[in-house]
């Protein structure tokens, strides 16, 4: 018998039908069912109807311990008190308006003072907007063309960081993309040449935080060797922070791999959900972001800009990296533990922070998926294809009803693989 | 953008070869061969293309790959935009080999890719007739698994997908009624006409109309994801993938 009965989740499947008929896909991108591998469909939550620190609730009233924290921003917990009393306050000012809010000036600043390598910010609203930017900027500086990608990459869905074989793509898109792969220097001056030097940038995630496999953390030699080598090429070398920056080090996680970016993309963990991203960077990169031409309608907007200040002041005051860091360990190691209780191999890979789970007993994902969706069917919202996220409302308590929920569905799905036991 | 190198490895396997199925599942393909008195081959030798000998008897249909040394009848042709024109009927195929046995082609032969056009190009009036629909499905999606892998083999984009999959076996299917694998190894695919029998993939569509509506191209794989119709596990970036090789099979079967 189920510690956890399943939850019921026909609101959820009325609801995606009913949004099926006025939205593409009814729920797209990552949110969304396919991306987000609700597999099966029938298991998963659609809409939510409302939230509060480490929980959602969807519409048929289920409530879910969630993992995925919005896919990142969800850093402090929803609806954290002192962010959205900020957010308030400015809105009651004002927000989108003609001259910036003077807000705009101390977000900068906030950030200046917080990020290592930063010495200036420039506001956008997705992390794409600020991978865009950055790569515009990598040529702009260089006058070159072709930036470097390292393999597994996901630096957001605009033409250029897609792939050739995507819908409306075209081999013109990203015909200046150079792909090579993690951890080879090598590989990096190999690009270099063949490319007769013609490159402008490398961007790259922090580490190899890649979805549908093992995370691969990154060390600082690794680190350091590039940035050497960008500098002995004269390649700007991007950090696309975008879903683990503030959650490995408030400094910025080329800080935290011992090294200074040119540039540095933040959007998820910069204003607890409110929606802003910001490019970061250099004195040296200044004068040319200065030069690019590069707006958006609601870049300004104030309400977002106070959330950001009131979101890292209370991530400062919390230590949320190390908190994180913790906290990622006691959950895993929990997860870990129950599943061996019930003959599954579940591989914890990644920094503890944004861990990443597979269970390694098949070599096809299937016993993983179907774990998932136990969990996730009794109120541990996982994915079974990316890494997860820990907010600072997470509590010990919460932990430990995680483990509880997951221990009861590897029991679930041990019950129908007896294979297991040997 | 398609080419004709492709097209021609298409409408070889994936084309010709479904004639294997064709003869399996319809009555009037069946009736055609059924006065074979011993088996004949017909091989198809394309320069700086594909080849392959197919083997009528009175009871199917079989594709080899390659050029049978002892088939019956042998068609070279110089190159692969005239092999795409015979397909077409533009050009006429001219045997260098079985001469005596071009009556074969110019009957059955002819009959059964008159048919096979019929079924794989019907009218909409002829797609209301129940059994007549299966048909047609269960010929394309042969032909479309078969051309998935001529695709990731021979077209660049294609290419480029096939080299983002991971070896092993992805299963497709229309539940209860017919599979088939795409196997993997080392970025170069080949379709098996039924069930992996250990799939690291799975991607199946629930009943023959949905699969009908995605070979026509009036719906669209996203929406019934999401609405439980077509099932996917696995390895789901081995899916995702082959999803994109499919967005090309329509464009050269177009």
């Amino acid at each position: 018998m189920s510690k956890f009965p399943l939850y019921d989740t026909t609101k959820s499947r009325e609801m995606f039908n009913r949004a099926s008929q006025v939205i593409p896909g009814g729920i797209y991108g990552h949110l969304g069912p396919a991306e987000g591998q609700w597999i099966p469909v029938n298991r998963w939550p659609s809409f939510s109807e409302k939230a509060q620190g480490s929980y959602f609730w969807d519409v048929d009233g289920n409530k879910y311990i969630d993992y995925m924290c919005a896919y990142g921003p969800n850093v402090l917990g929803y609806n954290d008190p002192d962010v959205d009393a900020a957010a308030l306050a400015q809105l009651k000012l004002g927000n989108c308006t003609t001259a910036p809010g003077k807000v705009m000036v101390e977000c900068a600043e906030t950030l200046v003072d917080t990020v290592a390598c930063a010495d200036w910010a420039f506001f956008c609203k997705n992390g794409s907007d600020t991978t865009t930017l950055a790569t515009m900027a990598a040529r702009a500086h260089t006058h070159k063309k072709k930036i470097i990608f390292l393999k597994y990459y996901y630096h957001g869905d605009f033409p250029w960081a897609q792939k050739i074989d995507y819908p409306g793509i075209t081999p013109e898109d990203v015909a200046n993309n150079v792909i090579v792969p993690w951890f080879d220097l090598d590989a990096l001056q190999k690009a270099y040449d063949d490319n007769n030097g013609d490159i402008a940038g490398l961007i790259a995630q922090p580490y190899d935080h890649g979805n549908f496999k093992d995370n691969e953390v990154a060390s600082k030699e690794y680190w350091q060797a590039v940035r050497k080598w960008c500098d002995d090429h004269g390649v700007v070398l991007i950090i696309d922070d975008v879903r683990a920056g503030f959650r490995l080090d408030l400094a910025g996680s080329d800080h935290f791999y011992g090294f200074k970016a040119d540039l540095i993309c933040f959007c998820k963990a910069l204003a607890n959900g409110y929606n802003m991203s910001a490019l970061c960077g250099g004195e040296h990169m200044k004068a040319t972001v200065s030069g690019i031409t590069y707006t958006g309608s609601y870049w300004m907007s104030a309400v977002p800009f106070a959330a950001c200040i009131a979101c890292i002041n209370k991530m400062k005051a919390l230590d949320t990296p190390t908190m994180f860091r913790r906290l990622g360990q006691m959950v895993t190691d929990g997860f870990k533990k129950a599943g061996a209780e019930h003959g599954f191999d579940l591989r914890v890979s990644g920094e503890p922070a944004l861990f990443y789970l597979r269970i390694a007993n098949d070599d096809n994902l299937m016993l993983h998926q179907e774990w998932v969706a136990e969990c996730v069917n009794r109120g541990l919202f996982i994915t079974s294809h990316h890494n997860h996220f820990i907010n600072a409302s997470l509590t010990e308590d919460d932990i430990k009803l995680s483990i509880d929920i997951a221990e009861d569905a590897f029991a679930a799905v041990a019950k129908r693989h007896p294979e297991l036991r040997g | 953008m398609t080419d004709s190198r492709t097209l021609a490895y298409i409408n070889m396997y994936a084309v010709l070869g479904t004639l294997e199925n064709l003869c399996e599942l319809d009555d009037k393909a069946k009736e055609i061969i059924s006065g074979i008195e011993k088996p004949i081959s017909v091989a198809f030798d394309v320069k700086n293309g594909p080849s392959a000998t197919l083997t009528f008897s009175k009871n199917g249909c079989r594709m080899d790959d390659g050029v049978n040394a002892d088939c019956d009848i042998k068609i070279p042709v110089a190159n692969c935009d005239k092999f795409n024109g015979i397909i077409d009927g533009k050009v006429t195929p001219i045997p260098t080999k079985g001469l005596t046995k071009v009556n074969f082609l110019l009957k059955t032969f002819t009959a059964l890719t008159d048919r096979l056009t019929e079924v794989m190009r019907p009218s909409e009036e002829a797609l209301k007739d129940a059994d007549f629909f299966r048909l047609n499905t269960l010929c394309t999606f042969y032909t479309v698994s078969v051309a998935l892998s001529q695709i990731g083999n021979q077209d660049a984009i294609g290419k480029f997908s096939a080299s983002n999959i991971a070896d092993g076996d992805i299963q497709i299917g229309i539940t209860n009624e017919v599979y088939a694998t795409i196997r993997v190894k080392d970025n170069h695919m080949i379709t098996i006409k039924q069930a992996s029998e250990k799939p690291r993939a799975i991607m199946e569509f629930c009943d023959i109309p949905l699969a009908n509506a995605l070979f026509a191209g009036t719906v669209n794989s996203i929406d019934h994801v999401g609405n439980g119709n077509i099932t996917i596990r696995g390895l789901i970036s081995m899916v995702d993938n082959v999803n994109r090789i499919l967005d090309r099979v329509a464009l050269y079967l177009a």
